[in-house]
């Protein structure tokens, strides 16, 4: 998942749609994220390029929204209903995931071995 | 046909339930605009009154389209008396296809302003109020309004807007509304000074006419072949919205996710309320054929190797379940046939071991294997009545294509909240005249920007902040500073307003960035940054203490 500075990123991308659970005030996910463009990227444990400064899921809930959609752990966040997260700051991401007047948020996810479970699905 | 004066009188008014309903709710937005009228009248902030007219436009497009439609009613039931329509006495197997609901959501709006006025955000700051209006067929929905500015990139609108009863020809027209926040009479050209100089010398109701005039003269020369949808103002004196941009979605926009259409601009930089738009909105435009949703026929049915089954037809799908209680239960069916474009049924006489020819066969393709399904009917009137929910189906599925293909997830959304009591946002802004000092303008930016969830509590920190404050000309607005994002509608608004970024404002450009704080100059290092990309500020003075931020969401 490297990228080329100025060069369009292409991923393979798996649709996600979670439904926030409602705790008390707050609306939640059941997820949590690292990086960012302001983060220091050699940190990532899950991203397999170190100088990749995206959204990456560092922990999902058990049983929580987030797991019952079907996300994972070290998946890569590319949108947020519409909203790109290739390229934002830790905060930027935290505050499109946490909208309070969203309930249900649409993400864009890849991650490794999609790409090649993509192709071998059409090789077959 | 020969009919009694007095009766004909009485045909041509007597209405009909969806005219009573009609006229109720015509009578509903008159009231409403009278309502309108009144609070606008009464209000004394700009902000206030420019609620008040935007519910105002609101209702008088209402009632124009609800006594068009009544209009074009009452002609109807006229020609439907006087001459026999072609259609009354055409086939009686005209199709007509199933009603949807139709929802637009998360719609963003790009600016395009100019590097140097995003960046530098010097001088006053012009503030804009927008909102958009939604016609579908006769029924017309607004979203909230949204305060915009320069330091924002895109207009987004929180709430989504649903259309029930929509065909699959449906026409969603989108109009883009704006007017300045600040008093007109500063910005705008000659003419309109002079009219309200006029207006304030000649005394109301004359004043009133002569600016009427002036406007109507001057405000018809954006209007192109399709007319907007709102009426002139009545000249109350309020402010003014002017028609920004707009666009038409049908059917073919519709898709389950998010895309970009093109907005057509209609004013141009001499009207007032002039903003720099991109050309293009965002949004989620999905709809729901009510064949999708709704089961569209049930019975009992014979199927061959599952015996009797009873079985559902809805969407893309016949559901089959050993009794009807188990549908109602919401247990798994006990097999399912799909039914979509590729569907292929025919009704007869097949040979097979069950003797009786009341015979539905539905072949679908999996891959290069075709595999048939054979249900046998109770009675010929049930084969007719499933032969003809399937053709309904399929004459759905023609008309309405793309959303057949899945079932597009539409929320309702929330009742809207009222429209929250606006802080004195914009008087804050522009009492502040400091200079700030880098690192304490960087810090109490991201503090600013940081502070979530509202805070009921300032945080104990702050108390560093708004005693340094103080010293640079603001007393009393400081402790505030973490507030405002909670009451203020428009996103992204911070106190200070200006996204500030290490590289660009603070050291040369020659000066290699340190490890921590490359993390932010870097981003807008590798390449000079478009003006609706935004440098985050000085976030790498946070990188620099902490380690790898993990945040739960």
């Amino acid at each position: 998942m490297s990228y080329v500075p100025g060069q369009p990123v292409t991923a393979v991308v798996q649709r996600v749609e979670i439904h926030k659970l409602r705790q008390g005030e707050n609306l939640i996910l059941g997820f949590s994220i690292g990086g960012g463009i302001d983060q220091d990227p050699a940190q990532n444990p899950f991203s397999e390029d170190k100088t990749d400064k995206g959204i990456y899921v560092t922990r999902v809930s058990e049983g929580g929204p987030a797991e019952v959609a079907g996300l994972q752990i070290g998946d890569k966040i590319m949108q947020v209903n519409g909203w790109d997260m290739t390229m934002v700051t830790h905060d930027q991401a935290r505050k499109r995931l946490t909208k309070r007047s969203e309930e249900v948020v649409r993400l864009l996810v890849t991650r490794q071995g999609l790409q090649k479970a993509v192709q071998q699905s059409m090789l077959a | 046909m020969e009919f009694k004066r007095g009766r004909f009188r009485l045909s041509l008014f007597c209405d009909t339930p969806e005219d009573t309903e009609l006229q109720r709710k015509l009578d509903h937005e008159i009231r409403m605009r009278e309502g309108a009228c009144k609070l606008l009248a009464a209000c004394s902030q700009r902000e206030q009154a420019l609620e008040a007219t935007k519910s105002l436009l609101v209702c008088s497009s209402r009632i124009l389209s609800y006594m068009g439609e009544l209009q074009h009613r009452k002609e109807a039931q006229v020609l439907g008396r006087t001459a026999r329509r072609p259609s009354d006495t055409g086939p009686p197997d005209e199709r007509s296809p199933c009603r949807g609901t139709i929802c637009i959501s998360d719609i963003r709006i790009p600016l395009m302003w100019k590097d140097t006025e995003y960046f530098k955000n010097k001088g006053d700051l012009h503030r804009w109020a927008v909102f958009l209006l939604l016609q579908l067929g006769g029924n017309i929905q607004d979203t909230e309004m949204v305060l915009v500015d320069r330091t924002l990139t895109d207009i987004s609108f929180q709430s989504s807007v649903l259309f029930t009863e929509a065909g699959p020809d449906f026409e969603l027209r989108l109009e883009l509304y704006g007017a300045c926040v600040e008093e007109e009479g500063a910005l705008a050209g000659a003419p309109r000074r002079l009219a309200s100089k006029l207006s304030n010398s000649l005394g109301r109701s004359s004043g009133r006419r002569v600016r009427a005039s002036l406007e109507s003269a001057g405000g018809s020369g954006g209007s192109s072949a399709a007319s907007p949808i709102l009426l002139p103002t009545p000249a109350v004196g309020g402010p003014r919205y002017h028609l920004l941009a707009q666009t038409v979605l049908t059917l073919a926009s519709v898709q389950d996710g998010f895309r970009t259409h093109d907005l057509t601009l209609t004013s141009n930089e001499e009207s007032p309320a002039w903003l720099p738009l991109y050309g293009s909105v965002c949004c989620r435009l999905a709809a729901q054929p009510l064949c999708m949703t709704q089961p569209v026929m049930s019975g009992t049915l014979r199927v061959q190797s599952w015996g009797q089954v009873h079985g559902i037809l809805k969407g893309t799908n016949l559901f089959c379940y050993r009794h009807p209680g188990e549908a109602n239960a919401q247990e798994d069916p006990l097999f399912t046939i799909a039914i979509n474009k590729e569907t292929r049924v025919r009704a007869g006489e097949r040979d097979q071991t069950l003797g009786a020819p009341l015979t539905l066969s539905i072949s679908n393709q999996y891959g290069g294997d075709e595999v048939t399904h054979t249900l046998q009917m109770e009675s010929r009137g049930a084969l007719q009545r499933w032969m003809e929910a399937l053709w309904q189906l399929f004459f759905d599925m023609s008309q309405w294509k793309q959303c057949c293909d899945e079932l597009m997830k539409i929320e309702v959304p929330p009742p809207r909240k009222p429209p929250p009591a606006l802080a004195k946002q914009g008087s804050l802004y522009h009492e502040m005249a400091i200079e700030p000092l880098d690192d304490i303008a960087a810090v109490t930016d991201i503090l600013a920007k940081r502070e979530g969830p509202p805070l009921d509590v300032p945080p104990h920190w702050l108390a560093l902040f708004t005693e340094k404050l103080p010293t640079s000309k603001l007393p009393i607005h400081a402790p505030r500073s973490p507030s405002p994002p909670r009451a203020c509608p428009g996103p992204r608004a911070t106190p200070w307003g200006r996204p500030r970024t290490l590289s660009l404002d603070a050291a040369p450009r020659g000066r290699p960035p340190l490890p921590p704080r490359s993390s932010s100059s870097s981003s807008s290092g590798s390449g000079s940054p478009a003006p609706r990309q935004r440098s985050p500020p000085a976030q790498g003075f946070r990188a620099k203490a902490r380690p790898w931020l993990q945040s739960p969401v």
